[in-house]
């Protein structure tokens, strides 16, 4: 009886010893092992992202990357800040953050031979001239349309509005039973973003890039002018609703309806970015050859038409990164050609990289004629952080709810919001 | 003894709570340093008129939700409190709704609803009905799908608890009012009412407190448009902490919670006075 009381009281000791030790001996093993974090909010990429970790860590067995994906990762960052859990390589940035001194240099660091001035003039930080972020590709936003149905009616890229209204009407004659233009407006952003495109795409047509960049940035551009930007936006939209050339339900229809209603060829024109491509051809793989892409015309006379062409998949290091080193290896592990072109084909959008060549879409071709047709313009990445598409995008539901007297009411409305969004930030 | 108790309430629920009222004292985007503003969180809020706009939304939600669950429940309750085949399975029916999570009811109504393409809207269009009438587009009509669709979701869960309220009272009350004479309406008056005054007490308070802090409901329908027209408080509150207004968003929390006490304490006082009489 004493002998087995002895023998238990060894093993329950032997137990706690190995619970105790086994944990202590595995850090010992990792003991040489840098660890950098990598947080991203980018869905379309998660399996791509956990891929490459893999392979990095492969190559190079002293670092270990902690990989972690949010889908709601700018206010997840916002949590990790506060709490001071900054990860070292992060995809989320904003100009507050960087205005904070959050994220570290990068100007000087050699990948930037490699990558379109013009982007890198984007990446520019205006208060400082320095680049704190780093952008790998490129994205487009413009008007998609049904090939088959532009070819079949002869219609071409709208010159001016006219020439787009013309074209919505020529659809519609047609084909009484398909929608010219498709809105999804219940996600309001994708109504935010026809502002983002077709109203501040005026205002950096007018100004210029850098003239528009720093405008924002100093709050000088005024939305409420009676006749100005907005109060002709405004206009032009509610044009579009009363020659019923938008869908009945453009306020309670998602981006899911709107997708499905490009893919199965109810709707004959979406504005969208191009994200939206690899979804349309999933849903109808037959539209992979009938996607046309084209610019979205000036909703104020006399302007040329407009392709959105930004920096896209944005990193930035963290400013109290422990390990700098690490951090920069698997960045310029990330930024191989190689790698970028597998990346660039996962996304479906072109690399920002002059040594990549990606066969990353099938409206390539469409994409670089609107490049180089039409003028391009930048996402506002200078507007104040606190004015999201989504708010704007309500306005936009209110105009064609019906809920301003005026034109010119949304557009005093909407100087009201990027004012106090404005205040807010600054 | 106590002390363990006063430790994990103080770090749990004072310091946080503390912290909070800070908070929105300060100017705080959520990641830099706050920075002292006195009222000024607060008069801005009652400055800005769609916050006062989502008040009148959240109180009107409530007005409308909270007395028709516990009308729905108690009827429910009062019908499936006898003896009948499947009584069982359809307790557990009327119940299921509840444990779903209201973002997916809330999105499964939507895929219903919608003008058109929706479920219902197709099964209309099969017999002929062209339904082109849009319930979310204009904000009085969405309030009310806001309502129905949370009343629906949780009538189960009020039903439970009165159910369980009637199943308390003897069953020798309702023998001796039935030997007097008394009448369906009379001894629902004099014998279920003042009965299921616990059961009324749980269920008018958890539904106010759970209809003034509507969050996920309005989300999945309407994401709380069109513009801003069925916008909760709740939503407003994550609207402006996400929108680099966390010291705000921080004040409103706080005037949220003194909106849905006061009903609270009002409901309370009654049903103790009730209780004591």
């Amino acid at each position: 009886m004493k002998k087995k009381t002895y023998l238990g009281k060894l093993s329950v000791l032997i137990t706690l010893l190995v619970i105790v030790l086994l944990p202590l001996g595995a850090q010992g093993a990792k003991a040489t092992q840098n660890k950098i974090s990598y947080f991203s909010g980018r869905v379309e990429t998660v399996e791509w992202d956990t891929q490459q970790v893999a392979n990095f860590e492969k190559l190079n067995p002293t670092i270990k990357v902690e990989y972690e994906f949010q889908k709601d990762a700018s206010n997840v960052i916002k949590v990790k800040l506060a709490s001071g859990q900054a990860p070292d390589i992060t995809t989320v940035v904003t100009q507050d953050f960087i205005d904070s001194g959050l994220f570290m240099d990068l100007s000087d660091q050699p990948f930037w031979n490699r990558i379109l001035p013009s982007v890198k003039d984007l990446c520019t930080d205006l208060k400082t001239g320095k680049q704190y972020k780093v952008a790998t590709n490129i994205t487009m936003g413009g008007l998609f349309y049904n090939k088959q149905i532009f070819t079949e009616l002869g219609l071409k890229d709208a010159q001016n509005w006219k020439e787009f209204v013309t074209n919505l009407e020529a659809v519609k004659k047609a084909y009484p039973n398909k929608t010219p233009l498709f809105l999804g407006g219940k996600d309001s952003w994708t109504l935010g973003h026809l502002i983002e495109f077709w109203a501040h795409g005026v205002a950096k047509q007018q100004l210029g890039i850098p003239g528009s960049r720093q405008a924002f940035l100093d709050n000088a551009v005024r939305w409420d002018e009676p006749n100005g930007i907005m109060e002709n936006f405004a206009k032009a939209l509610l044009e579009l609703r009363d020659k019923h050339l938008i869908n009945a339900d453009a306020i309670t229809a998602t981006y899911d309806n709107q997708k499905e209603a490009f893919a199965s060829g109810e709707a004959v024109m979406i504005n969208q970015g191009m994200w939206v491509v690899g979804d349309i051809i999933k849903l109808n793989p037959n539209m992979e050859t009938n996607i046309g892409f084209g610019p979205f015309p000036s909703v104020v006379a006399g302007l040329k038409p407009m392709v959105l062409s930004s920096e896209d998949s944005v990193y930035v290091v963290s400013a109290t990164t422990k390990d700098a080193d690490a951090v920069l290896t698997f960045l310029n592990y990330l930024f191989q050609p190689e790698v970028q072109k597998s990346f660039s084909e996962t996304r479906g959008i072109p690399s920002a990289f002059v040594d990549v060549d990606a066969n990353w879409s099938p409206i390539k071709d469409d994409a670089t004629r609107l490049v180089n047709s039409y003028v391009n313009i930048n996402f506002s990445t200078e507007a104040p952080s606190g004015l999201s598409v989504d708010d704007t995008g309500r306005l936009i539901q209110k105009l064609l709810h019906g809920d301003y007297a005026s034109p010119l009411q949304f557009a005093q409305e909407y100087q009201k919001i990027w004012d106090s969004a404005y205040a807010t930030s600054n | 003894m106590a002390v363990p108790a006063l430790v994990l309430f103080s770090l749990f629920f004072l310091y946080p709570l503390s912290r909070g009222v800070w908070t929105s004292f300060t100017a705080w985007d959520g990641f830099s340093t706050p920075k002292f503003i006195g009222l000024a969180n607060y008069k801005a809020f009652f400055q800005d008129s769609r916050a006062l706009r989502d008040i009148q939304n959240t109180v009107l939600f409530a007005l409308g939700s909270a007395p028709l669950l516990n009308i729905a429940g108690l009827l429910l309750a009062l019908l499936l409190n006898r003896t009948f085949k499947a009584r069982a399975t359809v307790r557990s029916l009327l119940y299921l709704p509840a444990v779903i999570s209201p973002m997916i009811m809330g999105s499964i109504w939507y895929l219903l609803l919608q003008p058109r393409r929706g479920l219902l809207a197709i099964l209309l269009q099969q017999i002929g009905y062209e339904a082109t009438s849009n319930w979310m587009l204009s904000g009085s009509s969405a309030m009310l799908v806001i309502v129905l669709v949370n009343v629906w979701q949780y009538a189960g869960m009020t039903m439970i608890i009165y159910l369980a309220g009637l199943q308390a009272i003897p069953i020798e009350h309702f023998e001796a009012a039935e030997l007097e004479g008394a009448s369906r309406g009379n001894i629902f008056r004099f014998i279920v009412l003042p009965q299921l005054t616990p059961a009324l007490k749980i269920n008018v308070i958890t539904n106010i407190i759970g209809s003034l802090a509507v969050f996920d409901a309005i989300l999945a329908l309407t994401d709380g448009g069109p513009g801003y027209d069925t916008e909760s408080l709740s939503i407003y509150i994550m609207r402006m902490s996400y929108g680099n207004k966390t010291g705000y968003s921080t004040a409103v929390a706080l005037i949220l919670f003194f909106i849905i006490l006061i009903p609270v304490l009002f409901s309370l006082k009654f049903f103790n006075a009730k209780e004591k009489t």
